[in-house]
């Protein structure tokens, strides 16, 4: 696969699209990335073979000094899930989920991207909400204030209403008084 | 109108990233405005203790007051706050007491700030994190201009942050990412900015041949300029570099110019040549091949905009979203996200004599059009311009 350039109008993302897709078609490649420290040096063999870890090949006829490492191994033998504790194994898996975690950082690293754009957007609506709600509380607010007035208005509408009736009824008493005198 | 520029160490001897954007800024600013720097007695920023004599100086025409450090940073007290607050549930103030520590802890600043706030007009703060621009910008948020210099590290998260990014009254951005990236964490859309950067000087001439005599070189090679660091992405540029040798079979070399706090692998393809002075590193940038950038955390590079002025091009890491970022909008130079993407860009890159040079080409319009210093006070001007209601 070769990457196309047009160099009279060169876009960078569409040539890293490209390059992108040729690194994905290449065979994929053992893990080599760097190690945070050189690794511990180490004798012991791989914890899954579940024996007691293996010394150096014999270098000659087996003999008292080959008798004793066995006895040795032996009589060490019920110390070695210990050993192991503390050697080998739990530094390998450390090492494994240090890389695993190391790995999931990256691929949370380049989602995080996204997940910024997302969540902008989101951040973006719930403004917008909240500037409806703050509306609606203002225009609620409003209404019962407006209503609360009328309500003032209404009761002192009725109280010159009444105030009216009585100075009616005044008025025809007096205008009755008046009426009697003149006819007297 | 007076301007201040408040910044956690200053001097023609310190080379840190914002104190040496805060210097160039001042320096060429002070064309336009008054401008005096208030800042810290501190040259080491690991422990702020203090180096410089309290008072007044001036540096390049610039007048400069300096400030004691009440009390230096204690580096492993302040590991242990930082992994606690980084690591565990805490509370804000945990975090102020980080801030205390992170420094440089100076209330003789402070106090400058709230007595003399009527003297100045503005106060450019440079980088969010520190104990200066914390307890500043909380003291005349109104004068307050912030150059955050953020990286997309854990610390940005922290609460006291969130709220700190509300209240500057504008900000100068290094890039568009780190813009979204600040907006995205405080809400702060309210908040007028601009991303400007900020300028290169480029030497009137630079000659490969003569860094190639000088240093015996031979054949392509790549250069990587910067602090040679874990933090800076080396111990990854140095892992792909020597497989990107045994797969391909190539002659490149890899040229490194900047102090080293990490093993160099001892490869004779790996040139180390230490700090050099400016025209060597510009001469180095004109005779590579390209620039290779594989730090993970900038808010902005400087070195790849050297290498633009200069019409190289470069190969940045992906996974900073600054660098990408760069790449992108200059059509400027390729970038990678794990070895294979290395390999096949590296490899096209080298293998193509002409897309180096439209890479390099198109890397110097962008600079040209955004990174020349009367572009970088135009925009200065025109933000200040905006807070008086000029424009």
């Amino acid at each position: 696969m070769e990457v196309e350039i047009d160099y009279d109008n060169i876009d960078v993302a569409s040539i890293m699209d490209q390059v992108k897709k040729v690194a994905a078609s290449r065979p994929p490649e053992p893990d080599r990335e760097e190690p945070d420290s050189p690794a511990a040096p180490s004798g012991y063999p791989p914890p899954a073979g579940g024996g007691p870890p293996a010394g150096p090949p014999p270098s000659g006829p087996p003999g008292f000094k080959q008798k004793l490492k066995a006895k040795a191994l032996k009589a060490m033998a019920p110390f070695f899930p210990v050993i192991r504790l503390f050697a080998l194994p739990l530094h390998e898996e450390l090492k494994a989920l240090t890389r695993e975690l190391d790995t999931t950082n990256r691929r949370l690293d380049t989602r995080f991207d996204g997940l910024a754009m997302t969540a902008d957007d989101r951040f973006k609506d719930l403004d917008r909400a909240m500037e409806y709600i703050k509306l609606l509380h203002t225009l609620s607010h409003s209404l019962i204030v407006e209503v609360t007035k009328l309500r003032i208005e209404l009761d002192g509408l009725k109280s010159k209403a009444r105030i009216l009736e009585k100075d009616m009824e005044s008025a025809d008493r007096r205008e009755r008084a008046l009426e009697t005198r003149l006819l007297q | 109108m007076t301007v201040a520029f408040v910044v956690q160490r200053y001097g023609l001897a310190i080379n840190g990233g914002a104190e040496l954007h805060c210097r160039w800024v001042a320096e060429h600013m002070a064309r336009h405005w008054p401008v005096e720097v208030l800042t810290s007695c501190a040259y080491d920023y690991i422990t702020w203790a203090n180096h410089y004599p309290a008072g007044e100086e001036t540096i390049n025409g610039v007048r400069v007051r300096r400030f004691p450090v009440s009390h230096p940073r204690n580096p492993e007290k302040f590991g242990r706050l930082q992994s606690e607050i980084l690591g565990r549930e805490h509370r804000e103030k945990d975090e102020l007491a980080w801030l205390e520590e992170e420094g440089p802890t100076s209330p003789a600043l402070l106090r400058h700030i709230m007595a003399r706030e009527k003297e100045y007009d503005y106060f450019v703060f440079f980088s969010y994190r520190y104990w200066h621009s914390f307890h500043g910008i909380k003291a005349v948020p109104r004068k307050s201009i912030l150059v955050p210099t953020a990286e997309r590290d854990e610390a940005i998260g922290l609460k006291i942050f969130k709220d700190l990014f509300r209240m500057p009254r504008a900000y100068i951005y290094n890039s568009e990412e780190e813009r979204a990236m600040i907006q995205t964490l405080s809400r702060n859309e309210g908040v007028p900015g601009l991303v400007v950067g900020v300028g290169i000087e480029v030497p009137a001439e630079s000659s490969g041949e003569r860094f190639r005599e000088k240093h015996g070189l031979r054949g392509p090679y790549l250069i990587y300029l910067g602090r040679i660091d874990r933090n800076k992405g080396c111990h990854k540029l140095f892992d792909y570099f020597l497989r990107f040798k045994a797969d391909t079979g190539s002659d490149v070399k890899l040229v490194l110019i900047g102090n080293s706090i990490l093993p160099i692998p001892a490869h004779p393809d790996i040139v180390p040549l230490g700090f050099q002075p400016e025209q060597d590193k510009f001469d180095g940038l004109a005779g590579a091949e390209l620039l290779v950038m594989p730090s993970f955390y900038e808010s902005l590079s400087m070195v790849m905009l050297e290498a633009w002025a200069l019409g190289r091009p470069v190969l940045a890491n992906a996974r900073c979203d600054v660098l990408q970022g760069q790449c992108r909008r200059s059509n400027g130079g390729l970038y990678y996200d794990d070895y294979p993407q290395f390999r096949e860009a590296l490899r096209l890159l080298l293998g193509s004599p002409r897309l180096r040079e439209a890479l390099g080409e198109n890397g110097r319009r962008y600079f040209a059009a955004n990174y020349t210093w009367d572009i970088i006070e135009r925009k200065y001007l025109d933000l200040v311009g905006r807070l008086e209601g000029r424009s």
